[in-house]
């Protein structure tokens, strides 16, 4: 007996399947099509980025991020059930776009895919997977939703659209073994159990079952294929773009290679971001880890990296894509976009921890797209006074504090050595000391012990004195673009007439933006004061006479870590020093932001939060058994936690050390 | 309405000052110098009257080192013209400030009248009796109200209604039509910030005027004798220890002094 297999000879309503399919098809990928146009015309619209270089690396991330979910799996429940539907997506839209080309061009000497017998004990194996994931997904959301998941229609339309396009499958190969008979099914374990649970269904019925389960399949796959581009789903086309334009080896950079543009300005419109910054928006599942693990939302500051992302989301959508905007600005004097979805409070409560960009699974980028419209509000002058204050500082001084630049060096007094001025003579190691380790009376005791230790350990460095400005990193951050560049100019100007082959800095912040930001890197190696403190001591130039009985806790300050990966030699330090390391259970990447980043430290708190990020922290160590000490190695958390110790009341349960300070004591 | 911005740099106190040779000036070696505060409000509230009524700004300054960024700053916040006054004006007095100011109106023939505004900083660190906005209203024979807080014109532009603040938390309002001289204690708002960029790249599009003053023509009615540093007059003594010990300590003292007997 032949039985006429192919769903698309028969008649629907008179009509032909073929007509048919090619209608539905063509109206399907028609409005699939007109949509994604419209997407990559507002995309070319936008500031240029080049981010088509190291091609090899990209692929790579592509294969670690997207076909390996790495990032899904840091909440690895429903990052397995993310990899089952995400594998079995593929499956799925791969068998699909092949049945449908059969369909579509019956000529094609290929079968269908449910035709070939591996393929039918795939669709079998990953429906039930996928059901059992989406199940799980399902009472995720409705029963246990994280905090700051985004809890929408579109998630359960999704839901119900996968549950639908899988089901279909598997009753469609369920009815196609009952039609085909033992024989064939015998073969094969998947036929062989289906056939089993379909067999009371008549063989004529089934046959119709089975027609019909293809029709029903490709009717919800092409819907889904319409429906996606206007949907929050557009991040399953999106994604696999996004993670491969991600910023590869820049993390710490806020530069944009491949930009003309002047980029001081800043961005208060859809088409004054750059493509990639736009791209986030498409990308974004609004999952809410960035919102999990930001430090600003936790202690109840007005910011929510993921609204950030969606706001920008909304005014593209309604600026660019249907163009309801007129170009003037209006009443409050700021942009449609600023001021009115994004508040300007949100823009400046960010941290700019990274805790974000680091948890994004699709690498979105929120840091640049709040810089760039903190930009915006620096070139109209709205900034808040006490920031204000700083950067008229700054600007004049060329350091926060506020103080002369010519007692730069002034903490150099209290030491029983001379330190080497690096303009004037040949170095090893040019130490960029920075603003707080110089100026903050509450630092310059632990700049100097630094300094001895260095001394001790017959390290060949010097300093610039007063030709040493401020590096620029927070400043960048506040938005100062054009400050940043002169502070900048001024440094490399003071650098290249020093000569060193190093330069060792006291401060993360300094530290990734002369790394990352100066192009200095092809030159000179840039260390971290633990890097090289690590090294002294694996060299043997530093002796330990006095290990240290004391048990202590170490924060990861996000410029080292996050943004520069340095976890391991601060460690290694505490563990030569002979001290009890125990971690907080927020350590290393998941570290937790001290507050001070991206200029906060001199912004005002706004009002009603909830409690200060380091004063979170604070009582995260003091929960420690046995931690004595919270060991750091910024000064801008000496400065934090000090506070945060006094007012949450722990000065007399923890102390808050610098990692030279310990390595000192350990050496004397 | 043309609104007039008399500014003045005076020494950085955040540098260390010192007294030069002469003993009656300060170390120009180790000066560096800034716009006086109250004439950076001068110049926030002219660029926020401005903005309100409409008009120019024109920012006129004596040479002195680093005024050309504070001219090109004061265009960046909003002023329409910026003015330089060269020569040496170090260690000119108030009155002489006042008309070398005033010579400014008579050289460029700015006529003064009923659209006429001029702010001055009400004070300045090396003026503290705030004399040159008084002194410069004198010469050019205008209405003058001091440590002002606040500025607002009358409907038809014509009279400047005024408050000033005076102690105990009193409050004055004065109405005085113009031409007048303002001197400002605070603009409305803090001076605004304006971003490096923007200064740069005015710096580049915009020319600074100048107005040469015949320096034969000011004298100073004043001349510095001798400029020292306060000597310290002596340092408190902290007691510390037991109240029986103290007291004891204290009597001692007291009868050291001469003040009581024992």
């Amino acid at each position: 007996m032949i039985i006429e297999m192919d769903p698309v000879t028969i008649n629907i309503f008179g009509v032909s399947g073929y007509i048919l399919l090619w209608i539905i098809t063509l109206i399907a990928f028609g409005l699939f099509g007109k949509r994604i146009i419209a997407f990559i015309k507002l995309l070319l619209r936008a500031h240029p980025e080049n981010r088509f270089d190291q091609l090899g690396k990209r692929i790579r991330y592509l294969i670690t991020f997207v076909l390996g979910q790495k990032r899904l799996l840091h909440e690895y429940v429903i990052g397995i059930a993310h990899f089952i539907i995400f594998w079995g997506f593929i499956l799925f839209a791969g068998t699909f776009g092949w049945n449908l080309l059969k369909g579509l061009f019956p000529f094609l000497p290929i079968p269908y895919a449910d035709e070939i017998g591996i393929i039918r004990i795939f669709f079998l194996v990953f429906s039930l997977l996928v059901l059992v994931s989406l199940v799980f997904a399902v009472i995720r959301r409705a029963f246990f939703p994280p905090p700051h998941l985004q809890q929408s229609l579109d998630a359960f339309i999704i839901i119900t659209l996968i549950s639908l396009v899988v089901l279909s499958t598997l009753f469609g190969i369920g009815f196609r073994a009952v039609t085909v008979g033992q024989m064939e099914a015998s073969l094969n374990p998947a036929d062989n159990l289906l056939y089993k649970i379909f067999l009371g269904i008549p063989i004529d019925s089934a046959q119709g079952w089975h027609h019909m389960m293809f029709w029903m399949h490709l009717l919800v796959v092409l819907g889904f294929l319409a429906y996606l581009p206007y949907s929050k789903h557009l991040h399953l086309l999106a994604s696999p773009f996004s993670v491969f334009f991600a910023n590869i080896d820049r993390a710490g950079s806020l530069d944009v290679p491949g930009s003309k543009n002047e980029t001081s300005a800043g961005a208060s419109r859809w088409d004054e971001f750059t493509w990639r910054q736009l791209f986030n928006t498409f990308a974004c599942a609004e999952c809410g880890r960035c919102d999990r693990v930001c430090p600003a939302l936790t202690s109840g500051y007005e910011l929510s990296p993921r609204m950030i992302v969606h706001h920008l989301k909304e005014h593209l959508m309604e600026a660019g894509l249907r163009s309801k905007d007129d170009k003037t600005s209006e009443g409050d004097g700021l942009s449609p976009l600023i001021g009115k979805t994004v508040s300007v409070a949100e823009l400046w409560a960010c941290t700019t921890c990274y805790a974000c960009m680091e948890r994004c699974p699709v690498f979105n980028e929120h840091i640049p797209l709040i810089v760039n419209m903190r930009r915006y509000l620096v070139a109209q002058g709205s900034v808040d006074t006490t920031l204000q204050d700083v950067l008229t500082k700054m600007s004049r001084y060329w350091n926060s504090l506020g103080q002369s630049d010519r007692v730069r060096a002034k903490w150099t007094q209290g030491l029983d050595f001379k330190i080497k001025d690096a303009r004037k003579e040949q170095v090893e190691y040019l130490w960029f000391v920075g603003d707080y380790a110089s100026y903050d009376p509450r630092i310059q005791n632990i700049t100097r012990t630094t300094a001895k230790v260095f001394q001790k350990a017959g390290l060949d460095f010097g300093i610039l004195f007063e030709g040493e400005r401020n590096s620029g990193n927070d400043v960048r951050r506040i938005g100062e673009e054009g400050l940043f560049e002169i502070l900048k100019e001024k440094n490399m100007q003071a650098l290249e007439k020093a000569q060193f082959k190093m330069i060792v800095t006291t401060d993360p912040h300094t530290y990734n933006t002369l790394k990352n930001e100066y192009g200095l890197n092809g030159t000179y190696q840039i260390k971290h004061y633990t890097e090289v403190l690590d090294k002294l001591i694996q060299q043997g130039k530093l002796r330990i006479s006095k290990r240290l009985n004391q048990t202590v806790t170490y924060h990861d300050s996000c410029y080292l870590g996050r943004y520069n990966g340095i976890y391991d030699a601060p460690r290694r330090v505490l563990k030569t020093v002979g001290t009890k390391l125990v971690e907080m259970p927020r350590n290393r990447s998941k570290s937790y932001c001290c507050g001070a980043g991206g200029g906060r430290i001199w912004m005002s708190d706004q009002p009603g939060i909830k409690e200060r990020p380091s004063e979170s922290r604070i009582r995260e160590a003091v929960s420690l058994r046995g931690v004595q000490a919270l060991v750091v190695s910024c000064p801008k958390d000496i400065v934090m936690f000090q506070d945060a110790l006094k007012t949450t009341g722990n000065e007399e349960k923890l102390s808050v050390k610098d990692i030279s300070d310990l390595l000192c004591e350990a050496i004397e | 309405m043309d609104i007039f911005v008399f500014l003045k740099m005076v020494p950085d106190v955040v540098e260390e000052l010192l007294i030069g040779e002469d003993g009656k000036s300060l170390d120009t070696q180790w000066l560096r110098m800034k716009l006086s505060d109250p004439d950076e409000h001068a110049l926030e509230e002219a660029v926020i009257l401005k903005e309100k009524y409409g008009g120019t700004v024109t920012v006129v300054a004596m040479e002195a080192p680093e005024v050309e960024e504070v001219l090109f700053t004061a265009i960046a916040k909003g002023a329409d013209c910026a003015v330089k006054l060269p020569g040496d004006w170090a260690g000119i007095q108030a009155p002489a400030i006042a008309k070398l100011f005033a010579s400014y109106f008579s050289l460029t023939q700015h006529q003064i009248g009923s659209e006429t505004l001029i702010l001055i900083g009400s004070q300045a660190i090396d003026d503290l009796e705030g004399e040159v906005a008084p002194y410069l209203a004198e010469i050019l024979g205008a209405h003058y109200v001091g440590v002002v807080t606040g500025i607002r014109l009358d409907e038809e532009k014509k009279k400047a209604i005024v408050m000033k603040e005076f102690a105990g938390g009193l409050r004055g309002e004065f109405e005085l039509p113009l031409p007048a001289v303002l001197g400002v204690q605070a603009a409305e708002k803090p001076p605004r910030y304006v971003p490096v960029a923007k200064v740069r790249s005015i710096m580049k599009s915009t020319r600074i005027e100048t107005v040469d003053v015949s320096p034969s023509e000011i004298i100073s009615g004043l001349s510095v004798e001798r400029l020292f540093i306060p000597e310290v007059a002596g340092k408190a003594k902290m007691i510390e220890g037991p109240p029986e010990k103290v007291s004891t300590q204290i009597i001692e003292i007291l009868v050291e002094c001469g003040i009581i007997r024992r």
